[in-house]
């Protein structure tokens, strides 16, 4: 076979010849820079790049947040127009959740997963790479909607007929980031074409269509990773060594394979809905409004859960590391954090308690919904007793996740607050819910995933962030987020609704507008600063130690950055916090295999998951094209499909390939050296 | 290939014994079953809240057993039964390396699938041309996009065997990693003609039991 001359192992795959995948074509292994970038199959490649869309998705979500809060710092403003202010909030919303926080946790999986588990890849590097640009696509599709917006404010589409057909021209979604049946949906009889009248424009169908390839990256993804956890864990790497970072990203993604469905069928649904004039949402002809709540929160509350989980992963590795002691209850913590995503899935009715669902079904979902309190409380009290008596060494990342358990914590309580359905029925579609739900996901997830980016980010590019601007822009976003939704609670008692896009002078309503407007200022400007250090840092950063924070787990026993092979020598777990042992414990752990290996087997690059991420691309702007009545859209959509298919059979076909990787034999020459040059911390 | 090569290049033995690919299909199944689950609730809670079936085009009223043909439908889901039986023939040939036996069996699951298919195929025109359309209720919405999501992955299936019988001509279908692969596409398999067991059941069967169907208001057995 071809690649049979692929097993000798080398030291650099330029001394082989090119390899020829099972199609006979060349693997694009011999790519530099662009190219290198948009085939490679390297999880770390990869998770720098879900990082940096990540990254890019923030910055998209917060020039929207801000000028949402630039319209409503005044009374009767009139900065945005009534339909732009939907379309802003709606944006923003699904850019945070989708485009931001999740891709954001899954550059952490991949970056640190397989190292955290002493793993050479993924399980299926392709199929990961297939992840990243399926998630591009439908970030594109999503955001690509806002070009068909400003060309319709500019006028552009005047006169096309199909234009004029529409009655509603929201170009981008305007739902909300649930987008509410019937309002996301059609009301009325279908006519010959199969269309019934809808509530909203084309923007719906660019949400719906951009959330199912956005889930199906994401399921992709997880699959990739409950089986690379399961399945490629290192020597005596038992599950309960596992870190706990590795821990929540498997809860994290069994929560995302068994709740995402529940939202792909929803958005078939409703796609049949718009598309072929079905009632599925339809309330004129017997369609239930209330189904589509029920099987979008099914999926939203876990979906709560998958977004957290991770950051509360992140935090649980970072006070262990600043106090200098194991992780208190590493057992429990692990537990609850399977708890919380198992009753996850049983408290989703909360978000509808003011649909009128009956004592019974309200008073067992205020129940579960407070027990969910419990196991996130024993987390809570299980990190305090991390840090208690510990020795603290106060870094950005540590004071990161510090600010992460007391902010989380603040939106914990007014969550329990809502689990009281009495209370909720107050609250509901007030500012208090914003306020509530900004704490959990800002002061907790964000604040937990800058931590994590503030911790790894030197072994990511072996470059320390600067230390003073990472304090001033932490200080900034813990201010700044704190004037911002502070206020929200009480403008929510006081009774401002959500999503309305003004509110009149007189309420009592004004100053905690003007403040929480000049908080969310501060907090953006925050955000924007510390990415700034992070991109300068990953550039022209000062170059730092392997282990320049004394870690405990797999990744920092690694050259930095870690090379592409990962471990030059495949490593054994015999204790919990291996490389801590070895370096500190009183036996002096080893942790690693004595050389005598035949060398690394490297997955070799591919086009095609680009390629099957591509018919994705197509896919998602010819649906849209096709309920805007855009002539032959029908047949873009087709190629589309076609082009996916391809891309996964020529992918099928051209077999898994790779070649052997010689590693160096004093793995850690360098690495040992840097040890020396003490850290700045 | 050697089966050595094939051993210590791309598969280190894995932490539980399962292989990658096993393991992968088995995550994939779990989340269908949820994508599958949803389906059928959405169908099932519409059954319960408009018991009495659709209008059709003409303002009458009609009941979905008048629709049902179960003779047909029960030929069908046999017929589906029997090609998961041929499955696990082509995989148990396939772990044999008979090569020949495999692609028998392989072809015969592809032709029971698409007799499975073309019946629902005649079934989707027939019960459109008695008026039951996607857009004219409810009931046809539920059962048109649940049956046919159904009929997509038997689709799927079918595609999915028919590229394994021209692979296995390539000669690249052999050792212990072609046993494997024949053996994802079985659970696939498999797995589509259990949910269809569960489809047959509650939205064709169940209209059937009792003096009034199970849903109250249906009509009695006798056609």
């Amino acid at each position: 076979m071809s690649h049979d001359s692929h097993h000798a192992p080398v030291a650099d795959k330029m001394e082989l010849a090119p390899e020829r995948s099972d199609l006979g074509l060349f693997r694009p292994d011999r790519t530099r820079g662009l190219f290198d970038w948009l085939t490679t199959v390297d999880h770390k490649k990869l998770g720098i790049m879900y990082g940096a869309f990540a990254m890019l998705f923030f910055l998209v979500g917060g020039v929207e947040a801000l000028a949402i809060r630039t319209q409503l710092a005044r009374p009767d403003n009139d900065f945005v127009t009534a339909r732009m202010y939907n379309q802003l909030f709606t944006m923003h919303g699904t850019t945070m959740i989708f485009l931001g926080v999740m891709p954001l946790s899954a550059a952490f999986f991949n970056f640190l997963v397989p190292l955290q588990i002493g793993a050479r890849d993924v399980a299926f590097p392709r199929l990961n790479a297939f992840s990243l640009w399926t998630f591009v696509a439908g970030a594109l599709v999503l955001n690509g909607s806002w070009l068909f917006e400003f060309a319709h404010l500019a006028g552009w589409f005047d006169n096309f007929a199909w234009h004029k057909a529409l009655v509603y021209t929201d170009f981008a979604p305007a739902n909300g980031w649930f987008s509410y049946a019937p309002l996301s949906g059609t009301f009325g009889q279908a006519n010959a074409a199969l269309q019934a009248p809808r509530f909203t424009g084309v923007g719906t169908d660019f949400w719906i269509i951009g959330i199912q390839i956005l889930g199906i990256a994401s399921l992709a993804a997880s699959f990739n990773f409950i089986c690379t956890i399961v399945n490629m864990r290192a020597k005596g790497m038992t599950m309960m060594r596992l870190p706990v970072f590795t821990w929540m990203t498997l809860v994290t993604s069994i929560l995302i394979i068994l709740a995402f469905p529940a939202i792909t069928v929803a958005l078939i649904e409703l796609m049949f809905d718009r598309q072929f004039g079905a009632n599925f949402f339809n309330p004129s002809a017997g369609g239930q409004p209330v189904l589509w709540q029920h099987l979008f929160w099914i999926f939203g509350h876990p979906e709560v859960y998958i977004l957290v989980l991770p950051a509360m992963g992140i935090v649980s590795e970072i006070l262990p590391t600043f106090t200098g002691k194991a992780l208190f209850g590493y057992p429990i913590i692990v537990f609850s954090g399977a708890v919380i995503g198992f009753l996850g899935f049983a408290v989703w009715s909360h978000h509808m308690f003011t649909t009128g669902l009956g004592p019974i079904p309200t008073a067992a979902f205020s129940l579960l919904t407070m027990a969910i309190a419990v196991p996130t409380g024993v987390k809570i009290f299980n990190w305090l007793g991390t840090i208690w008596g510990g020795r603290i060494r106060f870094t950005p990342p540590m004071v990161l996740a510090l600010g992460f358990i007391w902010m989380f914590m603040c939106g914990g309580f007014s969550g329990v607050m809502h689990s009281a359905a009495p209370a909720d029925a107050q609250q509901q579609d007030s500012y208090f819910v914003i306020a509530h739900f900004h704490y959990v996901l800002l002061g907790g997830v964000l604040l937990g995933l800058m931590a994590g980016l503030y911790f790894w980010f030197p072994k990511i590019f072996g470059r320390m962030p600067n230390a003073g601007i990472a304090y001033l822009a932490t200080g900034m976003v813990i201010l700044g987020f704190n004037l911002a939704f502070g206020p929200m609670h009480y403008l929510g008692l006081a009774g401002q609704p959500r999503r309305t896009h003004t509110y009149h002078a007189g309420n009592g309503w004004e100053t905690w507008n003007y403040v929480a407007t000049i908080g969310a200022f501060i907090l953006g400007l925050g955000v924007f600063l510390a990415f700034v250090n992070l991109v300068y840092t990953a550039f022209k950063g000062v170059k730092c130690a392997s282990d320049p924070w004394n870690g405990r787990t797999l990744e920092w026993s690694l050259p930095s950055p870690v090379p592409e092979y990962n471990f030059a020598r495949s490593p054994i777990i015999a204790t919990r916090d291996v490389f801590f042992e070895h370096k500190h414990g009183v036996h002096r752990l080893a942790y690693e295999n004595d050389g005598g290996e035949a060398g690394v087997h490297m997955p070799s690059q591919s086009w095609f998951p680009l390629l099957a991420g591509f018919g994705f691309l197509i896919i998602g702007f010819g649906m849209p094209m096709m309920a805007m009545g855009v002539p032959h859209a029908g047949w873009v959509v087709i190629a589309g499909l076609g082009v996916m298919f391809m891309g996964i059979w020529l992918w099928a076909l051209e077999g898994p390939g790779g070649y052997m990787l010689k590693t160096p034999s004093d793995p850690h020459g360098a690495a040992a050296q840097a040890k020396a040059e003490s850290s700045a911390y | 290939m050697s089966q050595a090569a094939d051993a210590t290049h791309a598969h280190a033995p894995t932490s539980t014994g399962i292989d990658h690919k096993k393991l992968i299909m088995w995550l994939f199944l779990a989340s269908d079953c949820m994508f599958f689950g949803t389906l059928i609730s959405t169908h099932l809670l519409y059954r319960k809240l408009y018991p009495t079936g659709f209008t059709d085009a003409e303002g009458h009223q009609q009941f979905i057993q008048k629709l049902f043909n179960i003779e047909l439908t029960s030929f069908s889901t046999f017929i589906l039964l029997m090609s998961s039986f041929l499955m696990a023939l082509a995989v148990s040939a396939m772990h044999k390396g008979q090569l020949k036996s495999f692609r028998r069996n392989v072809l015969g699951v592809i032709f029971f699938g698409l007799i499975f298919l073309g019946c629902q195929v005649y079934e989707f025109t027939h019960f459109y041309h008695q008026g039951l359309t996607i857009q004219n209720s409810v009931l046809g919405s539920t059962f048109y996009v649940l049956t046919g999501t159904h009929g997509t992955h038997v689709a799927i299936g079918i595609l999915w065997l028919v590229l394994l019988y021209f692979y296995s001509f390539t000669g690249k279908l052999t050792g212990h990693m072609a046993g494997l692969d024949v053996e994802i596409a079985g659970l696939y398999w498999h797995f589509v003609d259990i949910v269809w067991i569960v489809i047959f059941t509650v939205v064709y069967l169940v209209e059937y039991l009792g003096p009034s169907g199970f849903w109250g208001t249906g009509l009695p057995l006798a056609k």
